[in-house]
């Protein structure tokens, strides 16, 4: 039997277990609702939709962004429950190499990320089509930044999972370092006018930048030169290396990691 | 006579603690080897060492011939494992659980079903077979453990603490599984129970502190201390240098 055909099996049960799990659903109304939300919220407050259905485009992508940070919660015990809640001790001790079992289960979650993904960009585009009559091309690009996002994402939440001991802090760490930490940084840089493109919370924002620019988001809204220092928007080019470096890097570093953890 | 189970000169280490220190033992073909030891004496950790869950600080373990260090996923298809109380993905159906660890071992179609029906009843779990794991009790959960370990119908069981978690009825019905196995497959078996070493073992390894103390069959252990308890409790109070 090959490591191929034991990776297939590992990521279609891990993908079962996904589908099993509240938690995929939780994400899943909370990323309609998101959508729901810009699409009420924004004509009640504001003086109908924006004109520019890019800028439209560029506030509905929260609800793809929202299922994409989803990818923290199947991620934070993939690793880490195995140790804290010793299934372990029945999964390390079958004839399957601990890469395929990583592998397997990296695969199964971004199955399930892309789902939710999927189901938030299908919102944009039934949207779009439904206010302005047409969908932007960026919404493309968009969707291809936000995948890259996820796995980047995906990889990061790995990364904490394989040196966690258990799954609630590995989700938390994981969190604190994108949300907060990542954020914090990102800021500090964007004010002292430092390039930014490497941090993780950037490489998110381009998900919607990708329509034009902070400029436009912030004009479209009629809140033009609000901001007290100059938003330079990062280069996707740059953003997307950095994500690769992200996906590749937190995942190599997972397998590792795991490969060497003993499970006393 | 062959020997599916070689421990080389093991030592493990975790941080300054000394666990097991330079243990040798051989188990040989269709022999049940019952492994005691007070609480912390290294049975654990000498069979997690085994099934590739702990590396040893030093010296070797090997399955069949193959070291376990080495060439995992190749020791560990000889072998079955029950390792403490272990726990299932609770989202998951006895027979899902059965069916995915199944496939994993390369079992495939009409064989693994019929291998999952066999063990299911085997271990008393056929009205459970398609409830999810998050219902179940720790004893059934016990007994989930023993029907994977015996999926694939390995020569080499490597069991700790089996009966851990069972019921009365569930201890018998578990002895009477394992003592039927016994005489076709080769088991290592950690207990703290001697009446249960005795009724599935024909030989036992006394260990304490990291260190084999003792290394015979039960009649000659018997012979010698009158009985495997005292045998037990004479060797593992001896104080240590």
């Amino acid at each position: 039997m090959t490591e191929l055909e034991k990776l297939r099996i590992v990521a279609g049960y891990e993908f079962l277990k996904h589908i099993r799990r509240r938690r995929l659903y939780v994400i899943l109304g909370l990323t309609v609702i998101a959508e729901l939300a810009v699409l009420i919220l924004v004509p009640v407050l504001g003086d109908g939709f924006p004109d520019n259905v890019m800028v439209m485009a560029a506030l509905l992508s929260v609800g793809p962004s929202l299922a994409t940070i989803g990818a923290i919660f199947f991620a934070g015990d993939a690793i880490a429950g195995e140790f804290e809640n010793k299934t372990g001790y029945i999964l390390f001790t079958n004839p399957v190499r601990r890469i395929t079992l990583v592998i397997g289960k990296y695969l199964a979650c971004y199955a399930s990320v892309i789902l939710l993904i999927l189901l938030g960009y299908v919102i944009v585009c039934i949207s779009l089509l439904a206010i302005y009559g047409s969908i932007p091309i960026e919404t493309l690009s968009s969707f291809g930044l936000c995948l890259l996002y996820a796995g980047s994402v995906l990889s990061v939440t790995f990364f904490f999972s394989s040196i966690s001991k258990g799954a609630m802090g590995a989700t938390v760490i994981t969190l604190v370092f994108i949300m907060v930490i990542s954020g914090i940084i990102d800021g500090i840089l964007m004010m002292t006018g430092q390039p930014h493109w490497f941090m993780l919370s950037t490489n998110g924002d381009t998900i919607s930048t990708v329509y034009g620019g902070y400029e436009l988001f912030m004009g479209g809204m009629g809140g033009g030169g609000m901001a007290p220092f100059e938003m330079e928007t990062p280069s996707i080019g740059l953003s997307a290396l950095s994500m690769v470096i992200y996906l590749v890097v937190g995942f190599l570093l997972s397998i590792w990691i795991t490969k060497r953890r003993q499970l006393a | 006579m062959s020997e599916p189970i070689v421990i080389e000169n093991l030592t493990k280490y975790y941080n300054k603690f000394l666990a097991l220190d330079n243990l040798s033992l051989r188990v040989a073909e269709n022999e049940n080897v019952g492994l005691l030891g007070p609480n912390g004496a290294g049975k654990s950790t000498t069979l997690k060492i085994l099934c590739g869950l702990l590396r040893a600080s030093s010296g070797a373990a090997y399955i069949d011939g193959v070291s376990v260090a080495e060439k995992p996923e190749q020791a560990l298809s000889r072998i079955g494992v029950i390792v403490e109380t272990p726990e299932f993905y609770p989202f998951l159906t006895p027979e899902e659980t059965l069916g995915y660890l199944g496939r994993l071992r390369g079992m495939r179609g009409d064989e693994l079903k019929r291998r999952i029906k066999e063990v299911i009843q085997l271990v008393r779990l056929e009205d459970w077979g398609t409830v999810k794991i998050e219902k179940f009790s720790r004893g059934m959960k016990q007994r989930l453990a023993l029907a994977q370990t015996l999926l694939h119908d390995p020569p080499v069981l490597i069991l700790d603490e089996p009966a851990l978690g069972l019921d009365p009825r569930g201890v018998v019905e578990f002895r009477e599984i394992i003592e039927g196995m016994g005489k076709e497959k080769t088991i290592f078996f950690a207990s703290h129970q001697l009446v249960e070493v005795t009724q599935i073992c024909n030989q036992v390894a006394i260990i304490d502190h990291g260190r084999l103390l003792a290394y015979d069959s039960i009649a000659a252990l018997e012979k010698k201390y009158q009985s495997l308890e005292r045998a037990y409790l004479e060797l593992t109070e001896a104080p240590l240098d």
